[in-house]
């Protein structure tokens, strides 16, 4: 786990102190060691990553600009579409699966130099919070193999938690990059909505998912972010916003922040993370900032909005899922119908958690039910948008946990509605498309073991620069 | 099952027929609707091969988003101006969820309660009923399933053709407001001669550019004084007038005998789906019941509110041509063309374009056009034909129309050569002119070399000289004949004629 992180990797290949070749195999070497035990990968490229790594260095000999990811090794999660490998969001109804073009992240990626090491294990479909429900079995957590990473994007955590990558991706549909960030003690950031091109990941919320990076670093994450940032074509959804250089935002001057807090993100915290806050509050109020207390009454609302409006987009955008041009198709029996093919393909094909989101999701929208269920949760989610304008008017950012807890243990969650709670404090980011991020905070020793616990910014629409400004202020804060 | 006979069943004294009609057009733009994958209603991919204008998107493959096809839009805003529609500035897309083969992403995007054009009204030509225009909206078209593999071969199975899915697709809704089949049929062809003009398709019912569903049933007036109303049928997927005509014709009857078998009558949930037998000329029950779909529509969240500023619908006006019918007023009224003339101009929007670009070349006096329409007709129709193409891409300009014109009527060139200069510069770049001299076919106006042919041709016919000479008219054609011949065709022959009489010794 001793790596250096993504920045110095990228600075000692282009200097030429470290070639792409050997750090891409060191890489692989490290997966195939560890990821037996993990399951954070559900397959490694050996031979395309040493290419990708090995052009890498034909740049640098030939003496052009290799980009400033030059060399470093990234982890996909795999519902993000990759032409090497398959991309099968960790469901049987895509096993085998190989799409025919590059998400835009990572065509975005692979231009600034970056080398794909593999694709990594998650929740089915990013429906779920502790990569259980992955088809290809749960992935451990480097800090407790009998605890999970948190999800959906655990398997791109727990390789970046575990040292198995530079750098990795996930998505965030409702907390899926920053609640295993603070399960594997790293940093996850979730941008703004519109901030990242959506082509190519496999949408599950279209109007709440985000890609986002993991990395050890806030310079990382931003390094990352700068990278795969800005408006696509093949995306109507993201935003024309210019994407401004992180670094060129002055750092944070503690003794003008002010850091909203509120009351909602207090209650039902284990004791660790209740320390790991008030230990941040701490530094930040003896640097200098300004503690405010704000209010956000309509954080409760936020896990119930989101299960109408993720099943019922979701129910939508996984109905092309039928078995006819690709994917899980049932054998056909004997005087079976279409409804009956559709039917046995998708019941084989999906998980049980998919299988309830579909069937919420269809519910929520059917007709009788629309106006009670979905149009309902359109107008809460109006008023949380509101709420976080009104509150962000007398705050820069607001710092909460992550997550109510440290990670879990594998299994010790059967109950889907406590499994949904864990979402409680950053489904309401993606409710409001605004950004937030997940910095190891603190450690949980209660259970024996030293399991980290995750600090949660969120700042405005597109005020990516002031996020990553505080972050890496408090990062500095809390390693001093 | 007989019907029961008692003296209370109520005689239908008179019957209404109430018909909305809903339209899809296939759009021609270049690409689709949400995608950059080639448009099979575009004429460049007509006859595309199957599965072969698809990309991620038609395909429905993890991870594709759509993006709209803003030309579509305005082809659509164009329509809607047409059709005397408000444009609403903002309007969005909403998912329509249904499983089908034919349907990849497992719903279609589709405009529900915020269509892109409301409330327009068309009137009808030479009755003038106002047929009231309630919405038209766009959408993506589905693909295709068929059971013959290409070349005509039967397949057991089902086979999906993708090249139509996401063809962008303009569903324009009437108001119930067509009381015959005929009527229907007149506004579907006025709509598709109103695309045609704009530009949205080139109308080949064929190729199912334009669908039909009318939406049928009848106002039934009883001998106790009571009106009654059968329930709604819409019948589907009707691709030509013939069908559109006999589907509606066909309703009014068996609506009739059903009420009389069943005395159902229209109501909540009595909307009934039929489809048309193009052999047997009857529809067929395909649905009974209206709600039997719950379509789950909402929002789209891949795509954004579609914003129609002023500057856009500005713009999007400066593009509407003056449609057909009112092109039909003016060739008819002020250009004094035989309404035969006119029609056959204007089946044809490049024709008619073409014919009022060679109008306006020659000055654009209305005097002119008629005499223009004629040359197009009769001389420049033959010249297109021969070459095998329609006339606006048969070579020749509306400046050499014009100048071809202007010798005609000056009496520099005869009619035959006038033709004849037609296929020439059809041919060339030539000015009209320069064309005639160099050919020899500028009329001859020395007196002396036209006596040397009319003595010759005299000379030569001696019997037709005599017939002339008795008054035998017909002769003339003889020598006529002779004297073209001889003179390379660059005679009036008024004059010609003339001077035969006159040689004959019958000369005025």
């Amino acid at each position: 786990m001793n790596r250096p992180d993504a920045t110095a990797v990228a600075a000692a290949i282009r200097s030429g102190a470290l070639r792409a070749v050997d750090h891409a195999r060191a890489t692989l070497d490290a997966i195939d060691t560890a990821n037996p035990g993990l399951n954070a990968y559900h397959e490694v490229f050996h031979e395309s990553a040493l290419e990708a790594a090995a052009a890498i260095d034909a740049l640098i000999a030939a003496g052009r600009d290799p980009g400033p990811l030059a060399g470093v090794c990234v982890a996909v999660k795999d519902n993000i579409a990759t032409t090497v490998g398959q991309t099968t969001c960790s469901s049987r109804m895509l096993e085998g699966y190989r799409s025919p073009f590059d998400a835009t992240v990572v065509t975005r990626l692979r231009a600034a130099g970056a080398v794909i090491v593999g694709k990594t294990n998650m929740d089915e479909f990013a429906m779920g919070s502790s990569s259980e429900t992955c088809a290809w079995g749960v992935v451990r957590n480097p800090h407790d193999p009998s605890r999970t990473p948190g999800g959906s994007s655990g398997g791109s955590a727990a390789a970046m938690a575990a040292g198995l990558c530079d750098l990795s991706l996930g998505s965030d549909t409702g907390g899926s990059i920053r609640q295993p960030a603070a399960f594997c003690g790293i940093v996850g950031l979730k941008p703004t909505y519109g901030r990242i091109s959506r082509w190519g990941l496999v949408a599950f919320g279209s109007s709440l998912d985000q890609i986002g990076p993991f990395a050890t670093t806030v310079r990382d994450v931003a390094l990352a972010y700068g990278v795969m940032a800005g408006v696509d074509a093949h995306d109507s959804t993201s935003a024309a916003m210019p994407v401004d250089d992180w670094q060129s935002t002055p750092p944070t001057d503690a003794g003008a922040l002010r850091v909203g807090v509120p009351s909602q993100y207090l209650r039902n915290n284990d004791p660790a993370v209740t320390e790991a806050l008030d230990r941040a509050l701490g530094l930040l109020r003896a640097a200098g900032a300004t503690i405010v207390d704000v209010d956000l009454p309509m954080t409760d609302h936020g896990i119930s909005t989101y299960y109408v409006i993720a099943p019922a987009e979701a129910s939508s955008n996984l109905a092309r899922f039928d078995g006819i041009r690709y994917g899980h198709r049932a054998a056909q029996r004997a005087g079976e119908g279409l409804e009956d093919l559709y039917a046995r393909s998708r019941s084989e094909g999906f998980g049980a958690e998919v299988q309830r989101r579909i069937m919420l999701g269809t519910y929520v929208l059917s007709s009788g039910y629309y106006d009670a269920y979905y149009d309902r949760a359109l107008r809460i989610r109006r008023l949380i948008k509101q709420e976080f304008d009104t509150a962000f008017a007398r705050c820069d950012v607001i710092l909460g946990p992550t997550a109510p807890t440290a990670a879990f243990t594998i299994g010790g969650v059967t109950d889907p509605m406590q499994m949904y709670m864990n979402d409680v404090y950053t489904v309401n980011t993606n409710i409001a498309g605004i950004a937030g991020i997940s910095l190891p905070g603190g450690v949980d020793r209660s259970s024996g073991h030293a399991l980290p616990v995750g600090l949660h910014l969120q700042a405005p629409a597109f005020a990516e620069s002031r996020l990553l400004r505080v972050s890496e202020l408090l990062e500095r804060l809390l390693s001093a | 099952m007989p019907r029961m006979a008692t003296t209370q069943t109520p005689e239908i004294t008179s019957t209404r027929l109430i018909i909305g009609l809903e339209i899809h057009i296939e759009l021609a733009t270049r690409t689709k609707m949400f995608t950059r994958a080639p448009n099979v209603a575009h004429p460049s991919r007509y006859d595309s091969a199957p599965n072969t204008l698809v990309d991620p998107l038609v395909m429905a493959l993890p991870g594709a988003l759509p993006v709209m096809n803003r030309r579509a839009v305005e082809m659509s805003m164009k329509v809607g101006l047409a059709l005397g529609c408000s444009i609403a500035r903002r309007c969005r897309w909403d998912r329509k969820n249904y499983y089908y083969p034919d349907l990849p992403k497992g719903y279609q995007i589709s405009q529900y309660d915020r269509p892109l054009c409301t409330d327009g009204a068309w009137e009808l030509a030479g009755s003038g009923r106002r047929i009231g225009i309630i919405r038209a909206h766009l959408e993506e078209d589905t693909g295709k399933l068929g059971h013959e593999l290409p070349g005509g071969l039967d397949y057991a199975g089902s086979l999906v053709d993708l090249n139509r899915a996401g063809t962008p697709l303009l569903e324009v809704v009437t108001a119930p407001d067509f009381t015959t089949a005929d009527e229907v049929v007149q506004f579907a062809q006025e709509l598709r001669d109103l695309c045609r003009y704009l530009r949205v398709t080139e109308g080949i019912m064929q190729k199912g550019h334009m669908r039909f569903e009318p939406n049928v049933n009848l106002a039934l007036t009883l001998d106790d004084g009571r009106e009654v109303r059968t329930p709604v049928v819409e019948v589907k997927n009707l691709n030509s007038f013939r069908s559109l005509k006999g589907a509606i014709e066909h309703e009014a009857i068996r609506q009739v005998e059903a009420w009389q078998a069943d005395g159902r009558v229209m109501g909540r949930g009595m909307k009934a789906t039929r489809g048309w037998d193009d052999v047997r000329l009857v529809t067929v029950l395909q649905r009974e019941k209206e709600d039997a779909h719950d379509y789950r529509y909402f929002p789209d969240p891949d795509l954004v509110w579609v914003e129609v500023d002023e500057a856009w619908l500005a713009r999007v006006r400066e593009e509407l041509v003056e449609l057909p019918g009112s092109r039909a007023q003016r060739y008819v009224g002020p250009w004094g063309l035989a309404r035969k003339d006119a029609d056959q101009l204007l089946a044809e929007p490049d024709l008619s374009d073409f014919f009022e670009a060679c109008v306006a070349a020659a000055g654009g006096a209305p005097a002119a056009a008629a005499a223009i329409a004629k040359l197009l007709l009769n001389v420049g129709m033959k010249h297109a034909n021969e070459r095998q193409k329609p006339l606006h891409l048969a070579g020749i300009t509306p400046a050499q129309v014009a100048g071809l014109m202007a010798l005609r009527d000056e009496g520099t060139v005869n009619a035959g050569s006038a033709d004849a200069l037609f296929g020439m510069l059809c041919d060339s770049d030539d000015e009209p002119r320069a064309a005639a001299e160099r050919s020899g076919m500028v009329i001859v106006r020395d007196d002396r070399a036209l006596d040397a042919w009319v003595d010759a041709a005299l000379a030569a016919n001696a019997q037709a000289a005599d017939d002339l000479r008795a008054g035998k008219m017909a002769a003339m054609g003889r020598i006529m004949g002779h004297v073209m011949k001889s003179s390379g065709g660059t005679v009036d022959a008024k004059t010609v004629q003339a001077r035969v009489m006159e040689r004959v010794g019958k000369g005025a």
